[in-house]
């Protein structure tokens, strides 16, 4: 069946099998490969995406759930010129190790931060509680999170 | 209601294989505008290493770190190399590092020794030249002493070398030996709340102070500090894989609980000044050290918290719970 | 010739033309407009990585630029031109005999292309100190998650549904499960034999005896640990390809490719160099992926399909297949005096070995080594043993014995100082490793910084000042 959605801005569409899972089409589908899988079954946080404004576990979601509905991924983030204060952040506090847990860290993070822009720890600790990573103890994340979020005031009080 | 309590532990870890041999090697390439190529058979985990290894050849070579490329993990291109395993990787596969930038830039020294009227022995590699110990303005670019090496003089600057911990074998009767050429020291100490009507633990605070001889990068050092108590927190209060007749009941992460951000704590973290004239540029290592010592230490904040003494892992609610109520109960018969 | 290239043009023509006007009236094209995905090239990585001396800079690691742009590449991530999936049936039973693997209803699946039992391994057989695991285990399968048979197909349903067509006979052997009752003469045997055990250990300094009755204080105690599991966020993940010269290339997720391409010329009984293994970035290893595990068998279906062949562990897969950490069931007894000096200590560890050795010989000799903890002991006994169970195997894990060990010798410490009415921070300063102490096996220790970390942590957290 065809699915037809925006992802980053941009009109995609793939003719998927119906059990396929948002996922699924964007990995193999659009070769979108930074959503990564995990576990498949929505526990591990490594497929987090943005749909129409919600962090979702795109494992759990079917692809033709998704149809007419604006995906944000990893890959949305940066521009041709900047990375996102985000992944500049997390990129300046070593907030990675394999990197694997990242781009759904991220995408969590993001939607964090854009809904509330000067979160305490816990609530950027609770806004992670999905995203499971193994290599980092998340200390240096919450750290680049909060690192962000007064970049991103500073630039919304500039601008 | 909930009860306060605090604990330590303290460990020691070996860095290396057991007695066996665990060799590296690697190889240097210095580039002709004095940036450099490293290659090392080791893979990039996720710790660091690469980045790390890095550092350590441009430190060798007196280059900065982002001159150094790392090429890892291709057994065609690749060296040998025994692996990221038994935290090895900093003081073995570094030390093979060092030794193959040392031969790299050795070349170097040959060849341009004429140029500055010194002896080779005279010259050091520092701040991206090569300049006469004592008197470094008098120094060429290490650019253009690997230009004037490889294309006046005919000796690219290139050297490989390996490395390998030397050991003792240990008596098979009684173990006495040298099983490994180095060791690191830690200590932590967490501070906890235990709920003692639902037996729940809350960890506050750990500080953890490790000693890993001189961090090639502190950053990354930092990480695998908190990232090993990560591990550690879950080993000592959630994780565990239960079986029924041989068959696992949860091999799944929703069963299998294992820590996620709300569960780790505040961690302040702290290393010991120290240097291993053994290790490369005096580091050690880190990787395993850091999970080590963190269940210990909650389980003794647990016993000042409550009195009781949990000698099973994990100390899930459940376990620490029913030790208070035995304790409690031994305490009325007593009393 | 010139003629001949005409008829062929010609023909050429012909067809075209025939083709064209019997062909519906067709729309342009529409161009895709599919655009790339932006992302900067050029941004500085901080002052760090640009500063001399190298060593000792908090510099930014180049994989984190690309971790944080979703670049980097994991096996997953990869795909070639005609990858094939594949699977692997596991044991229905913890232990049984396999009398028969029937792999034809499979096979005739439309998109399957290659099934594989260990039969047909030419070397079904590995291990880092023992070579007693198989690839896939034929005729005796040791735990659930042993592999049994695999399959490739198109599509990763497809290879799903081939596994629940191969037939299976099994004969269910009697199991163990605990690591105690394996010890006992009379338990099943996982591997054969007439003992469950495979590797010992003894530690043996001074007169571990005679100083425990010299010692004013003894304690004991039992500690126990439980099985864990790794949980890399990315599970294991590997991709065989062939090429015409006969050489296989192997993507894998495995930790150490140098002697993963030894396992694999030793396993397919290939030389060296017609193997080359490719280590991606890894997410996360922390020891379990660090032998082989799939790789011969990918390496086989892909030389039976001619065609790539990648396989991704499920969740589940992790933690019924791949290694865990072991089990250990430690006795400690320790010998000490009224003033908290530890005269001797006298230790016995069980380590639950799971179905195959894998990395037990190292964690025995490592758990040994440092079971004593970081303390001045004149006598010193440790007994140490692995026992089979008909579980997962337990292999590397963080730390390989130490953090068990290090929890029962810590335990212990707080139980004496808590005794002796000493404070835990004394008795670990009064007992505790100093520049040229001797180690359990009487190494002279150096670069030693124990007392330091222990002062050091103290101060930070405020010991002192919060005593109660």
């Amino acid at each position: 069946m065809l699915v037809e959605l925006k992802v980053n801005g941009e009109p995609k569409s793939a003719d998927v099998p119906p059990e396929t899972t948002l996922l699924k089409m964007l990995r193999e589908y659009l070769n979108l490969t930074g959503a990564k899988l995990g576990c498949d079954v929505g526990d591990c946080g490594t497929c987090t995406v943005i749909v129409n404004g919600v962090s979702v576990n795109s494992c759990l979601m079917l692809a033709a759930r998704a149809n007419g509905h604006e995906v944000t991924t990893i890959e949305g983030l940066a521009n041709s010129n900047e990375l996102h204060p985000l992944q500049e952040k997390f990129e300046e506090h070593g907030a990675l190790q394999c990197g694997f847990c990242g781009p759904g860290m991220l995408i969590s993070a993001k939607n964090l931060l854009d809904k509330n822009p000067d979160p305490t720890v816990f609530e950027v600790r609770d806004a992670l509680s999905g995203n499971l990573c193994r290599c980092t103890g998340y200390t240096k994340i919450i750290e680049a999170v909060i690192d962000a979020g007064r970049v991103m005031n500073t630039e919304q009080a500039n601008s | 209601m909930k009860k306060r309590g605090r604990g330590m532990a303290c460990m020691w870890y070996p860095i290396g294989f057991t007695v066996a041999a665990n060799p590296s090697a690697a190889t240097v390439k210095v580039n002709t505008d004095g940036t450099a190529t490293l290659l090392t058979g080791t893979v990039e985990t996720g710790q660091g290493a690469l980045t790390v290894l890095g550092q350590i050849a441009a430190e060798t070579l007196g280059l900065a770190t982002d001159d150094v490329h790392v090429v890892s993990g291709d057994t065609d291109v690749t060296p040998m190399d025994t692996g990221a395993i038994a935290s090895r990787t900093t003081y073995v596969t570094g030390n093979a590092i060092v030794r193959a930038a040392e031969k790299a830039r050795e070349i170097l020294f040959e060849s341009t020794a004429p140029l500055l009227n010194v002896k080779p022995d005279q010259l050091e590699a520092r701040d991206k030249q090569i300049q006469v110990l004592g008197f470094p303005s008098k120094s060429i670019s290490i650019a253009d002493a690997v230009q004037h090496s490889e294309s006046i003089v005919g000796n690219p600057a290139i050297g490989s070398a390996t490395y390998n911990p030397p050991t003792v074998e240990m008596d098979p009767e009684t173990g006495q030996g040298k099983p490994f050429n180095t060791y690191v020291y830690a200590t932590q100490i967490a501070d906890i709340e235990v709920d003692d009507e639902t037996g729940e633990v809350e960890i506050l605070k750990i500080v953890a102070v490790h000693d890993c001889g001189t961090p090639i990068n502190p950053m990354l050092v930092e990480g695998q500090i908190q990232g090993g108590i990560s591990m550690g927190v879950g080993f000592a209060l959630q994780e565990e894989i239960l079986f029924e007749e041989g068959r696992q009941i949860n091999p799944n992460l929703t069963n299998y609980i294992m820590p996620t951000s709300l569960d780790m704590p505040e961690l302040d973290v702290g290393l010991v000044d120290n240097y291993d004239p053994t290790g490369p540029f005096g580091a050690k290592g880190a990787g395993e050290p850091t999970a080590v010592p963190t269940a210990a230490a909650i389980m003794n904040a647990i016993h000042d918290a409550v009195g009781v003494r949990i000698t099973t892992l994990p100390a899930t609610a459940e376990r620490v719970l029913g030790a208070i109520m035995e304790k409690q109960e031994l305490e009325q018969a007593a009393g | 010739m010139a003629t001949r290239n005409k008829d062929i043009q010609q023909k050429t023509e012909e067809l075209i033309t025939v083709e064209e006007s019997k062909a519906p009236a067709q729309q342009p094209l529409a161009i895709p407009t599919d655009n790339p995905v932006a992302y900067p090239l050029e941004l500085p990585q901080g002052e760090a990585r640009l500063r001399t001396p190298a060593v000792g800079q908090r510099a930014r690691r180049p994989d984190g630029r690309l971790h944080g742009l979703g670049q980097t590449q994991y096996i997953d991530d990869i795909t070639f031109p005609h990858m094939l999936h594949a699977k692997i049936l596991r044991s229905k039973y913890p232990h049984a005999r396999i009398v028969s693997i029937d792999t034809s209803e499979a096979e005739k699946m439309p998109g399957v292309m290659a099934t594989l039992t260990g039969a047909e391994i030419p070397e079904n057989s590995f291990g880092p100190t023992y070579q007693d695991q198989p690839v896939l285990a034929y005729p005796i399968a040791r735990h659930c998650g042993d592999g049994v048979a695999a399959v490739a197909a198109t599509s990763e349903q497809l290879a799903t549904e081939a596994l629940e067509k191969i037939k299976v006979e099994y004969e269910p052997l009697p199991a163990v499960f605990d690591p105690l009752e394996a010890l006992e003469k009379d338990s099943p045997k996982v591997h054969g034999g007439d003992t469950n055990i495979y590797t010992s250990k003894v530690i043996k300094k001074g007169d571990v005896e005679k100083a425990l009755k010299e010692s004013e204080h003894v304690f004991h105690r039992q500690f126990r640990t439980q099985m864990v599991e790794h949980v890399p966020l990315e599970p294991h993940a590997s991709i065989a390809s062939w090429d015409g010269n006969g050489r296989v290339t192997l993507w894998t997720s495995l930790g150490r490719i140098t002697l993963g391409r030894e396992d694999l010329s030793r396993t397919l009984k290939m030389p060296q160099s017609k193997i080359r293994l490719i280590g991606t970035v890894v997410g996360g290893n922390f020891g379990g992926k660090n032998e082989i595990t799939t790789e011969p068998v990918l390496a086989l279906l892909s030389k039976k399909s001619r065609r790539p062949v990648k396989l991704v562990f499920t969740r589940g897969d992790e933690f019924i297949s791949s290694t865990i950490r072991h089990p250990f069931v430690m006795d400690y007894t320790t010998g000490v005096n009224n003033d908290g000096k530890i005269l001797a200590r006298k230790i016995r560890l069980v380590l639950d070995g799971g179905s195959y050795c894998s990395w037990t010989g190292t964690t025995i000799g490592k758990g040994s080594i440092l079971a004593p903890g970081p303390y001045d002991i004149e006598n010193v006994l440790v007994e140490a043993f692995a026992v089979y169970t008909n579980k997962t195997t337990t292999g590397a894990m963080r730390g390989f014995g130490a953090p068990q060990v290090c929890f029962a010798y810590e335990s212990q410490m707080d139980d004496i100082a808590h005794k002796l009415g000493l404070d835990p921070l004394e008795i670990r300063l009064r007992n505790g490793f100093s520049e040229n102490s001797l180690s359990p096996t009487s190494q002279t220790l150096q670069s030693v910084a124990l007392k330091e970390s222990l002062a050091q942590a103290a101060e930070r957290f405020g010991w002192k000042e919060n005593q109660a």
